[in-house]
């Protein structure tokens, strides 16, 4: 009976154990199911799905020429996953110590014994994600994907690979500040900055499934917006003329050893900025772009701001050129406060262009003392006039603005008048000095200094950015032909005598400005600086560019604008005067033939190529049926105009009846404003469009 | 003749209809876990689904022979089969296949076959025939020794094989020997060994050592109910300790700390048993035995652990235990499938339009994880019913096993019941994170010739000799 009550018990036992294990296990699943349901719901569609945003190619920056400022180049980040399933004990002792000789040998930047302690560490601890590489080139992975190791498979072998956009300048130092430096997440300078929202694009979205294997895969038929790539701007930098105005620049200041300089070259009727340099002395004696002292700067300019007084004077009728004024002995006192002039001993009577031409302080601020100190406030409205007061507006963060006070200003005393005519109590910045003196050069219309020319979107245009006006007119004509020839006399007579020279005529102003210390003011010779500036146009009688050049502190002992700054406004301007075909009139034939190409619009290439033809003249650029056209020196370009189904047509440029060709066919509803070829279209190409949508077109 | 006319009758149609059920079942769900666009037909033999529809029609000329074949010759093979499978199973580490690690597979032609599956069969036959002599007695420990080298031979030798998955089933056979007659204590004694693993893992091994120390002077004390002889064995191990601890400085030997407490524990031990001679010395003995074994256990778990388990295996243990936790490394697949199945809710995501199981989430899902896409795709209706089949297979087979006349039949009987047991519970478990990943199949589910084979022989000669049980053997 015991015997037998035992296995009874034990019967009983497995049928429990049965019973119970089941039950554990419907529990288990139950709670699984049930109660943790929608965390694992939940959990799934986290790891299985996800939306991934789509980084957008940033655009491109390129100089007038189309050469390229700035772009984005793929690099690789590498990392390794030192516990991957398949990297087995064997596998890794087999292989670890050619894997580090090959690295070794790849990156030359640790031993191979360093390498090998490394990652035998990192395995270790376990290390999923040890950095092998930040930045390693194309070329570089390519190699090390047949390492050892590496060559068995991303998760055999576990290398784990990053790719990563790197902003890089193909000129590298060339206008860099200019261009700006384009990091993720920093506040960005220049033209980077300026454009980050044209530049950066549309980041896209799309919902990716992840397979087996960690393999992410689109979904078919799920959101998606595609990443739409960012604008290119074509900036109005010209490599060659900013690598002179750069190379000038660098000479004459390791020749002065001077703290910090600046040039930058206009175009006299565009307004667009040819060439922008800024060099920084460094610590090691060498000269880099730092800061933007062009743009960013707000300093007494000195002699230069004796144009403004001096037309201010012609304007309102006071003087003339030929107007007779005492020097005196170079030397004049206001309210205790004496003047010289830099000429020991004046000048004596001279008159108001030889006051010009030789700089003399006493004589400019008699000039405007004499007739303005009884209302002052008559000659600083004259300076508001021409918009000198105001910022330029340029696109770039961090414009300097320009500091002139009025009489009703706590800080203006007797002392005001005379030292802001000479160019002292005011403060401007270079670029602001440089766009009133290109307004001489211009006949009187100021014009923004652009430095942007267009915004284009795969090789086309998609805005293009036209010369703003700031001031169509600063002052009479008969005052700008008087500044004219003042300007040019400085060169020919007066303080500029060394850059005269036969080829060309330069007309500028030199300026040399003892700089405020701000600790003992103008006092000391001790801690005197100085700043030297010229700024002009050339040439002379067909002003076509612009220029600037200030040298900051120049410490050999020589300070004169003339000598520190003047040389590199000549090598600037005889570089581009020897390499342009426009300056001056050598080459009127090769202008009459590119007059010979005429205006072509953008349309039917069948249409536009029968017209060419017809006038012999030659067109390049292989196409589709539709195009957009250039006018080159010699011949027509033709683009293609890509049509897409569901996305609207690019019909600027083309005449109205390719345009309602194409957008009526398309099923648009089309109104028309205006005449001759469209400029504007209410739907911007690229778009989707639905049958029946409505499209105005503007022509002009 | 009689009994041939019969045999419809006798065969237990209950089981057979299960085992018809899961089979079934089990081929719709490898066809839903592997389910292509591109192979709708679930008769496309160049898939896994077309594949195991050959295998389960193999399996019916499988069950006619063995039907067909006199039940008396099943009693007679043991040794023989046994010894052929033994054989196979040296044959298989030295000329086998690898695959997933483990060289378990024999590959002729397109022919692949796994001996480790039928070695389970083999050994359950012979174990119902050792058994089965009569007059044998499970505790004299000749037989014991007997047993232990019947199982553990092609245990380690598939252990070789690096498949311990499939060696592991053989815990199911203490099962069996519970049944016949083994004592309860060697249970407890297991289910002790299996606590302190589980401990020695979890725990600093210093501390536990610690605790089990100071857990035997407590049952000591209790047992004894006498406080002074208590604190004089505290005593006498606080000297043995510090003496140690000297000689150790002394010497200057480089001893870990736990091993030197676990000499203390000898030493005071052998001072106390000396001591006490006189009385108690039957539980005192039982009481520093518990010590010392549970104190070298412990050691040698941590030991084995850390030098001689691969890391494959550490971190799979770890990932069970919570201890490390790591969802794109070991516990990958558990993740993975309890989202498939935690996913799956009541009703589940319905036939074919699993996401995990359709995108291939979880690993192996045809074969070890099969029970994945039950629980995705038909919900805890789809799990429990399978679960409740399963159950009710099992009960069954106690059920039949119990009614057998011959010792034989009923040990056999058990043996399928150890085995299909231990697979179901820890396959199962494995899928929702109660059991470590060891990759055992699913019995009748989960994809594979061999697999599919070897449970239904395994049940079917079961079924054949209950046919026959009113018949001795």
């Amino acid at each position: 009976m015991n015997t037998r009550n035992q296995i009874l018990n034990r019967i009983k036992f497995a049928y429990l154990g049965i019973v119970i294990f089941s039950l554990a296990i419907v529990l288990r699943i139950l709670f699984l199911q049930f109660f943790e349901k929608q965390q694992w719901y939940d959990k799934q569609n986290q790891i299985s799905e996800r939306e991934i945003t789509i980084e957008a190619n940033r655009g491109d920056i390129y100089a007038d020429d189309n050469r390229l400022l700035a772009s984005s180049v793929p690099f690789y980040e590498l990392r390794m996953d030192l516990k991957t399933d398949g990297l087995t004990e064997k596998i890794f002792d087999e292989n670890i110590d050619s894997l580090a000789y090959y690295l070794s040998d790849l990156f030359k930047d640790k031993t191979k014994t360093q390498y090998k302690d490394d990652l035998i560490k990192a395995r270790l601890k376990g290390n999923r994600y040890k950095l092998i590489r930040r930045k390693a080139t194309f070329i570089q992975l390519k190699a090390l994907k047949t390492f050892p190791i590496f060559n068995r498979g991303k998760y055999k072998g576990g290398l784990i690979i990053r790719q990563e956009n790197i902003r890089i300048q193909p000129f590298g130092n060339l206008a860099s500040r200019t261009i700006g430096r384009y990091k993720k997440g920093r506040n960005i300078v220049g033209v980077e900055g300026a454009y980050d929202a044209e530049l950066r694009g549309t980041k896209g979205i799309q919902l990716m499934q992840k397979l087996s294997g960690g393999i992410w895969m689109p979904v078919r038929g799920g959101t998606t917006i595609e990443a739409i790539d960012g604008n290119d701007v074509i900036t109005t930098i010209n490599v060659n003329i900013q690598d002179v105005a750069e190379s000038a620049l660098f000479k004459q200041l390791i020749k002065h050893d001077a703290h910090h300089g600046t040039a930058v070259v206009m175009e006299v009727k565009t307004g667009e900025i040819k060439a922008i340099a800024n060099l920084k002395r460094t610590i090691n004696g060498n000269y880099k772009e730092y800061y933007n002292y062009a743009i960013g700067e707000s300093a007494e300019p000195g002699s230069t701001f004796k144009l403004a007084s001096l037309i201010i004077a012609l304007e309102d009728g006071n003087i003339k050129l030929s107007d007779t004024v005492d020097t005196k002995n170079g030397e004049i006192e206001y309210y205790g406060q004496s003047m010289k002039d830099s000429h020991d001993g004046g000048y004596g009577k001279i008159t108001v262009q030889e006051v010009f031409e030789k700089s003399s302080n006493v004589g400019v601020s008699k000039i405007i003392t004499d007739n303005y100190k009884s209302n002052p406030s008559r000659f600083v409205d004259r300076l508001y006039q021409m918009n000198l007061n105001e910022k330029l507006g340029v696109e770039f963060r961090g414009e300097g603005a320009p500091k002139i006070i009025d009489p009703t200003d706590t800080l203006w005393s007797g002392l005001t008048l005379p030292w802001m005519s000479i160019g002292y109590s005011v403060q401007i910045t270079p670029l602001q000095t440089l766009a009133f003196y290109n307004a001489i050069a211009n006949n009187g219309r100021m014009v923004k200094p652009k430095f942007v020319k267009e915004l284009r979107y795969r090789g086309e245009t998609v805005k293009r950015f036209d010369t703003e006006i700031l001031n169509p007119s600063i002052c009479s004509k008969q005052t700008i032909e008087s500044a004219k020839e003042m300007l040019l006399g400085v060169v020919e007579r007066g303080t500029a005598t060394n850059l005269k020279n036969k080829n060309y005529k330069i007309a500028g102003k030199t300026g040399t400005t003892q700089l405020a210390n701000k600790s003992s003011g103008y006092g000391q010779n001790s801690t005197r600086t100085y700043q030297a500036s010229f700024v002009g146009y050339f040439p002379a009688d067909d002003p076509q560019y612009t220029c600037i050049i200030v040298v900051n502190n120049p410490s050999s002992g020589v300070y004169y604008g003339n000598l520190v700054a003047g040389p590199v406004f000549k090598e600037i301007a005889d570089k581009i005067y020897a390499s342009s075909f426009n300056i001056g009139k050598i080459d009127n034939t090769e202008n009459l033939l590119a007059d010979a190409i005429p205006y072509s619009r953008s349309g039917y290439k069948d249409d536009i190529t029968y017209v060419l033809n017809d006038l012999n003249i030659s067109k390049i650029g292989t196409s589709s049926k539709w195009i957009n056209t250039q006018k080159l020196d010699t011949v027509v370009k033709y683009f293609n105009n890509r049509m897409v189904k569901g996305i609207t047509p690019n019909v600027r440029g083309m005449g109205l009846r390719d345009a309602i060709f194409l957008l009526e066919n398309r099923g648009f509803e089309v109104t028309i404003i205006g005449k001759g070829v469209v400029k504007y279209q209410s739907v911007s190409a690229g778009e989707k469009y639905n049958k029946g949508d409505k499209i105005i077109l503007k022509l002009i | 003749m009689r009994r041939n006319s019969n045999i419809l009758k006798q065969i237990d149609w209950v089981t057979v209809f299960i085992y018809i059920l899961l089979v079934f079942f089990g081929w719709i769900n490898i066809y839903a876990a592997v389910y292509d666009d591109n192979h709708q037909s679930i008769f496309d033999i160049s898939q896994r689904y077309g594949k195991q529809l050959i295998w389960i029609g193999a399996s019916l000329f499988l069950i006619i022979g063995i039907f067909i074949i006199n039940h008396k010759f099943y009693s007679f093979i043991p040794f023989p089969v046994y010894l052929l499978t033994i054989f196979m199973l040296i044959f298989v580490i030295i000329f086998g296949r690898e695959v997933n690690g483990a060289k378990s597979w024999f590959e002729i032609g397109s022919f692949k076959f796994q001996p480790a599956e039928f070695a389970k069969f083999a050994t359950s036959l012979v174990l119902a025939k050792l058994l089965s002599i009569y007059n044998f007695k499970i505790y004299k420990f000749k037989n014991i020794i007997t047993i232990t080298a019947l199982l553990l031979i092609p245990f380690i030798l598939i252990l070789l094989q690096n498949d311990t998955g499939s060696a592991l089933v053989y815990v199911s056979f203490i099962f069996v020997l519970f049944r016949e007659g083994l004592s309860g204590n060697i249970l407890l004694i297991g289910l002790l060994l299996i606590v302190l693993f589980i401990l020695a893992l979890f725990l600093n091994v210093l501390n536990l050592i610690i605790g089990i120390t100071l857990l035997s002077f407590i049952i000591f004390w209790i047992s004894n109910r006498n406080i002074k002889q208590t604190l004089i064995g505290v005593g006498i191990f606080i000297l043995s300790g510090l003496l140690i601890w000297g000689i150790t400085l002394l010497f200057e030997i480089n001893l870990l700390e736990s091993l030197q407490i676990l000499l203390a524990v000898l030493l005071s031990s052998a001072f106390y048993t000396l001591w006490l001679i006189r009385n108690n010395l039957h539980k005192t003995l039982l009481i520093i035995g518990f010590a010392i074994i549970s104190i070298s256990f412990v050691l040698s778990v941590d030991y084995i652990f850390n030098n001689i388990l691969e890391k494959h295996h550490q971190s799979r243990i770890n990932n069970l235990l919570g201890i490390e936790f790591d969802p794109l490394g070991a516990g990958y697949n558990v993740n993975q499938s309890k989202i498939a199945i935690g996913s799956g809710g009541f009703l589940g995501k319905g036939f074919l339009n699993g996401t995990q199981t359709k995108y291939n989430f979880v690993p192996e899902q045809s074969t070890d994880f099969i029970f994945c896409t039950v629980g995705e795709e038909w919900g805890f209706i789809g799990t429990s019913s399978v679960l409740f089949l399963f159950a009710l297979l099992l009960l069954r087979l106690i059920f039949l096993a119990e009614r057998q006349r011959s010792a034989f039949s009923r040990i056999y009987g058990y043996s399928v019941i150890g085995i299909l047991f231990f697979h179901v519970v820890i396959n199962i478990g494995m899928t929702i994170g109660l059991a470590p990943v060891i990759g055992i199949p699913l019995p009748f589910f989960s994809y594979g010739g061999s697999s599919l084979w070897s449970f239904t022989i395994l049940l079917f000669i079961f079924i054949k000799l209950d046919a026959h049980r009113m018949e001795l053997l």
